[in-house]
């Protein structure tokens, strides 16, 4: 994954950097959750099965796209995903958090040059994100903790979902399992964590109501846009 | 009728977006000042996909479904951990399954 050379270099006290010993470093202290990672990603490989992909196109697409969340909700668009317009919205609105958590970082990324900030950020997620944030509020300067964190989960999911593809394609009926519902507890368990948030209570009602509504007259797909923007536009008018 | 490339042609377009995203927070902070309406609308927006899609895929799915998310949620509540709700949801619905044959 990481090609590109990453200089060697000792830390200078007040500038930004990026090198392998800040990636080894992040690997390591991310190495224990990222064991938690690996169930989420044999999750998503049973779930993918069960919606018809391919164990190949489970596996690339966990490795090119990295993201839970992202990828459980695009397999509501399989077995036929050719309206690739709702799809590119529909991961648009549920990566959001993406926005913030990279808009929370700037002030360290954005001293490095552009191909390694892209590179320290190709692998973002939520847990490397509060680790590296936490670390580097703390005086650490090198970006190479975000970047070394990701790779251990990457490679954790990845694993998973080979391991899930596996599993969905001999265990035979995925029903009588109750694996079919492994994607919307994923999504039960990320709503019931926000919830606990009182600011997430007004959008996730009007995104609820929104989405029942329109779901028998609007392409799939566009049901979950409309509720996205109208629970965004809730969040954002709220307390004047 | 789709064709066989057209799951590969979505990973890619899924991948592509994704990456976008991440990007996309520091691009906009070299350039714009951050404005707390943005920061909550977007907060709201990630929100309001998680439970539009349970919404909507318990309203196409019925009772099983609707109540192997809420043992999920009950379960997230008591002992905090993604994996065991998941398992007590996974649970539920092949018990369900089991008797309802």
């Amino acid at each position: 994954m990481v090609r590109s050379k990453l200089p060697d270099t000792p830390h200078h006290a007040n500038s930004v950097t990026l090198t392998w010993i800040g990636v080894l470093s992040g690997a390591r202290r991310l190495a224990p959750l990222s064991f938690f990672v690996f169930p989420f990603g044999v999750g998503f490989g049973v779930a993918a099965i069960e919606q018809e992909l391919t164990g190949p196109q489970a596996i690339v697409m966990s490795a090119v796209v990295f993201s839970g969340a992202a990828q459980f909700a695009a397999l509501d668009f399989w077995p036929h995903p050719t309206n690739l317009i709702s799809v590119a919205l529909v991961i648009f609105a549920i990566n959001g958090r993406h926005v913030i958590s990279g808009a929370a970082l700037a002030p360290w990324l954005n001293q490095l040059p552009l191909h390694k900030r892209w590179l320290a950020l190709g692998l973002l997620s939520d847990p490397n994100f509060t680790d590296s944030h936490r670390t580097f509020q703390a005086g650490e300067k090198d970006v190479g903790i975000l970047l070394g964190g990701g790779l251990v989960l990457w490679l954790n999911w990845i694993l998973g979902t080979a391991i899930g593809t596996y599993a969905g394609t001999t265990a035979g009926s995925l029903r009588s399992f109750g694996f079919d519902v492994v994607m919307v507890c994923f999504f039960a368990t990320v709503m019931t964590e926000r919830l606990k948030h009182r600011s997430a209570i007004a959008p996730a009602v009007f995104a609820t109501g929104v989405s029942v509504m329109t779901l028998g007259w609007l392409p799939a797909g566009w049901n979950i846009i409309a509720a996205a923007i109208v629970g965004g536009v809730a969040g954002a008018v709220r307390g004047q | 009728m789709d064709n066989d490339l057209t799951p590969w042609l979505a990973v890619m377009v899924i991948a592509f977006v994704t990456f976008c995203s991440r990007i996309a927070g520091p691009v906009l902070m070299s350039r714009i000042a951050a404005s707390d309406r943005i920061e909550r609308f977007l907060d709201a927006m990630a929100v309001s996909v998680v439970a539009a899609l349970v919404a909507s895929i318990i309203a196409q799915a019925g009772w099983r479904e609707a109540a192997a998310v809420a043992i999920c949620a009950v379960v997230m509540l008591r002992c905090q951990s993604a994996i065991w709700s998941i398992m007590a949801g996974i649970w539920l619905a092949a018990a369900w399954s089991s008797i309802n044959v």
